[in-house]
């Protein structure tokens, strides 16, 4: 600091003016730099949509009619929402993401069902728990001071009920299956997947409005919007069982959302929103029908999301490979995110700072914090040894896949949750020990639902991670090619980004273009539901607080 | 958030319901290792979602898992593709890892079934093979007329012998092209070629350069042969290789030399009818690699390699993929080889 003996004791303002050349120079240099940033993302976004969904390949007249029905409306609108009424904007915005998001949700859901919890198998196992569940509860009304007796029901009723007492008792999920008459699927779905989404909805319409009449419609709507699909489903081709899985969560969040917004009396104009864009997509489909125009050659259609790999382009398909995602992420989310946020919880709350201990705590730290670093390829290898070679967990299985990955997001998902858990301020601990609180009250009832926020967004932006990462599942042997789904966490899976760098490196262009891009926006709307789950979940608890 | 007193309320009975939590999360993850136990084998195959699938008319099932060079991928894949279409039960998964890196990582430990090579196992592969109790057994399935291509402005060469690839490609070549041929612009090379890793490089290396391993280090080298065929686009003086079915995908993009296995030859330019005539110099086998115990032991893996072989003489190997097929002596001779492992 060798300043001038003759700056000393002046003031900046002797000078007459403050030179404010720098700040600006700076400022303008940061907007830059977003900008920068922004159009590249921009450019680079419009680039693969183009690909996938090659809009100008369309009738000049198709463009016109959905510029006409579709586009103008929206923009329109939205340009009316944000100079007159902010509020209905954010509502419009809403209710058009909300069934979005949710459908892509439901979707998720239905590949479970579809591939892994066969409809029969999640019966028994809901019946069997809410048989339990109903047995506890008589218990409590029978016997309301006796609470370790209710756990032992609870936790032996629960292992009866699902696992049974090999060799001498079969389970309660089995029994329930091996009933004389069992309802069809569809009627299966109704009960165990419908009624408790309803349920949800009726609860929380009754709670908001603090009216059981309310609660029972809202029950209602839901319940005949998933049965319609009895109805519905074989004449518009769908499976009805498909349409109840589809309709219940969307109907189910619609129902609570226009619930809210009609309560609080904010916005609601923001609901004309999805319903011009409904009408307007309805309008203009018909439109070109009358018309004859033929719509754009899309790589990215429904065939593409249900069909499988093939040699020719426009043949190609991407399920299986989406099956194989949705296992690996799920490995993920039971594997790495309970370790994480527990390990996270113990450095943060419970490690000592000092002493011997206090320094080996300290040296895994910065292992950890190095860790989240280290290129994901070598975590590959570390798959490819322990998982394949050392406790031999079978070549590309979709628990190898995930245990891999989820090892390479696990230090991530650790530091995250460390920052969230820091970042529930000191006082709030020591007002809850002060009430006479202990650790594990203090840690359960204020730490956690205060930085659950901070958790989920960490955690969730991990797994949009996860879901992308190439490497490790190269090493680990997940297939180029997967033509069948797979049937168990066990079995050989594709994955999203594997199936992406095969079409890399096909020697057609069509491959390398379309049906690549194609993937890419699949895989990027995947990535996209699960950043906008992160924020809302984020909103909602920040809200609760 | 709960009140205070709620809270403390909660904390009272909270040790219970962890316990009871962990329970049930213990019963719920036992259960859930039971039921995939369970469902493997009543199937995905259940009513009402559409899982279908599985009822072809064969009673074949399982998986065969082709590893190996990325050359003879689409070959493979293709197979893969038209033998799932009569075999829907079988689930044929293909991999491509490169010749050496399929049998060192995959096939040698014994974790895939066939793989494929673009060039003969080497003595090393074959030794660690035995080491771990794999038999593999050669099968030719189609060739490759190896392709060496100039930028489309390149004017001043059409056709190349062996000797003048080598000097260019061999450690410590050529620099320029007047270096070569003093006709030639006394220009730099860009030099585009296969990884170190891939049959492509090694059999090029071998055969006409001529001594394995010399091979220059100085030139971009990717796994990716659309790399090769847009840096030879772009580079009016580079020059690069890469297998026939690129070049035919890619004919206005790039431009083909002749080629002539020495000076008093006559040059030949690359096409499949050359290539499975003889007469094209750098035509060059393709193989794959079926290990012998798969072969005896698991009855998809016989019934894939046979449907394999014997439509290996099919002409979409050309007119699709780009590569020679073979002809039917070489069918009948893999087809009498194979037998010895039903």
């Amino acid at each position: 600091m060798a300043s001038d003996a003759t700056d000393v004791g002046k003031w900046f303002g002797d000078a007459g003016s403050i030179d404010r050349t720098t700040g600006r120079l700076f400022k303008w240099g940061c907007l830059g730099a977003t900008a920068l940033a922004l159009f590249l993302m921009l450019v680079f976004l419009l680039y693969v949509f183009n690909d996938a969904f090659a809009p100008l390949s369309a009738d000049p007249g198709w463009l016109l009619t959905f510029t006409g029905t579709v586009l103008l409306p929206m923009l329109g609108l939205g340009a009316y929402y944000y100079r007159r009424d902010p509020a209905a904007g954010r509502v419009a915005y809403t209710a058009l993401g909300l069934p979005i998001v949710m459908g892509l949700f439901a979707g998720g859901v239905w590949l479970l069902f579809r591939h892994v919890a066969p409809p029969r198998m999640w019966f028994g196992f809901v019946v069997a728990l809410a048989i339990v569940v109903a047995l506890v509860r008589a218990h409590e009304r029978i016997r309301p001071n006796a609470t370790d007796e209710r756990t032992v029901l609870l936790v032996g009723g629960t292992i009866l009920a699902l696992v049974g007492v090999p060799g001498l008792f079969p389970s309660l999920r089995n029994l329930v299956l091996s009933a004389p008459a069992l309802p069809t699927v569809t009627v299966m779905f109704l009960l165990t997947f419908a009624l408790p989404i309803a349920t949800l909805a009726g609860w929380y319409v009754r709670k908001g409005r603090e009216s059981t009449r309310a609660g029972t419609i809202a029950l209602a709507v839901v319940l005949v919007a998933a049965g319609l699909g009895l109805v519905i489903g074989p004449v518009a081709g769908v499976l009805p069982a498909t349409w109840v899985i589809a309709v219940s969560p969307v109907v189910g969040a619609l129902v609570m959302y226009v619930d809210r917004v009609l309560r609080q009396g904010e916005g609601t104009s923001g609901f004309a929103f999805p319903v011009v864009v409904v009408a307007g997509i309805l309008a203009g489909t018909a439109i070109a029908d009358l018309a004859d125009f033929a719509g754009p050659e899309t790589w990215l259609n429904r065939d593409f999301l249900t069909g499988v790999h093939s040699t020719t382009a426009v043949e190609a398909g991407i399920y299986p490979a989406l099956v194989g995602s949705v296992l690996i992420l799920i490995v993920i989310v039971v594997s790495a995110f309970p370790v994480g946020i527990a390990a996270a919880v113990y450095l943060e709350e419970y490690a000592p700072s000092g002493g011997k201990l206090g320094r080996f705590i300290e040296l895994i730290e910065i292992n950890i914090a190095n860790l989240a670093g280290v290129p994901s390829v070598v975590y590959g290898v570390l798959g490819l040894a322990i998982f394949i070679n050392l406790l031999n967990m079978g070549v590309g299985t979709a628990v190898v896949a995930g245990f891999t990955v989820g090892l390479l997001i696990l230090p991530i998902v650790i530091i995250s949750t460390q920052e969230a858990i820091r970042s529930v301020p000191d006082s709030r601990r020591n007002a809850s020990y002060a009430m006479g609180a202990t650790k594990w009250q203090t840690v359960r009832n204020v730490v956690l639902p205060e930085s659950m926020a901070g958790i989920f967004t960490g955690t969730i932006l991990a797994l949009g991670r996860a879901i992308g990462e190439t490497a490790p599942l190269l090493m680990i042997g997940v297939p180029a090619v997967v033509r069948v789904s797979p049937e168990s966490f066990f079995s050989r899976t594709g994955a999203m980004p594997r199936q992406i760098l095969t079409w890399s490196t096909q020697i057609e262009t069509d491959f390398r273009y379309g049906v690549l891009a194609a993937g890419v926006v699949t895989l990027l709307v995947v990535l996209l539901t699960m950043n906008a789950t992160a924020i809302v979940l984020r909103n909602r608890y920040q809200q609760s607080r | 958030m709960t009140d205070d007193q709620a809270d403390g309320r909660s904390g009272a009975v909270s040790r219970r319901n962890v316990l009871a939590a962990g329970g049930t999360a213990l019963a719920l993850s036992i259960a859930g290792c039971a039921n995939n136990e369970g469902s493997s084998d009543n199937g995905s195959g259940d009513e009402g979602l559409g899982g279908g699938g599985g009822n072809g008319d064969s009673d074949l099932s399982g998986e065969v898992i082709v590893t190996g060079s990325s050359t003879v991928f689409p070959i493979s894949d293709q197979m893969a593709q038209n033998f799932m279409e009569e075999n829907p039960d079988v689930n044929v998964t293909v991999d491509s890892t490169g010749s050496g890196g399929g049998f060192e990582n995959h096939f040698c430990p014994g974790n895939s079934d066939i793989n494929g090579a673009s060039r003969p196992i080497k003595e090393e592969e074959s030794a660690s093979c035995e080491e771990n109790g794999v038999e593999p057994v050669e099968f030719q399935v189609a060739g490759d007329a190896l392709t060496m291509a100039v930028s489309p402005d390149n004017d001043w060469v059409d056709s190349m012998t062996y000797d003048q690839m080598a000097q260019i490609w061999q450690e410590g070549g050529a620099e320029t092209w007047a270096d070569v041929n003093s006709d030639w612009p006394d220009e730099e090379f860009e030099l585009f070629g296969p990884d170190d890793t891939s049959g492509t490089f090694d059999w090029f290396t071998e055969n006409v350069v001529g001594e394995a391993g010399n091979h220059r280090s100085d030139y971009e080298p990717t796994e990716d042969d659309n790399i090769i065929v847009e840096g030879l686009e772009n580079n009016e003086y580079s020059i690069g290789y890469f297998g026939f079915a690129y070049y035919q995908e890619n004919q206005d993009r790039v431009k083909a030399l002749a080629v002539a296995e020495s000076e008093g030859d006559e040059p030949v330019e690359p096409s499949l009818e050359a290539a499975q005539a003889g007469d094209y110099p750098m035509a060059r086998p393709l193989f794959i690699y079926p290990s012998g115990n798969s072969l005896s032991e698991k009855e998809q893996v016989y019934a894939f390699t046979e449907y394999y072989l014997d439509n290996s003489d099919e002409s979409f190997i050309g007119e699709e993929i780009g590569y020679v097929p073979s002809n039917s002596e070489q069918v009948d001779e893999n087809l009498s080889t194979l037998e010895e492992y039903q």
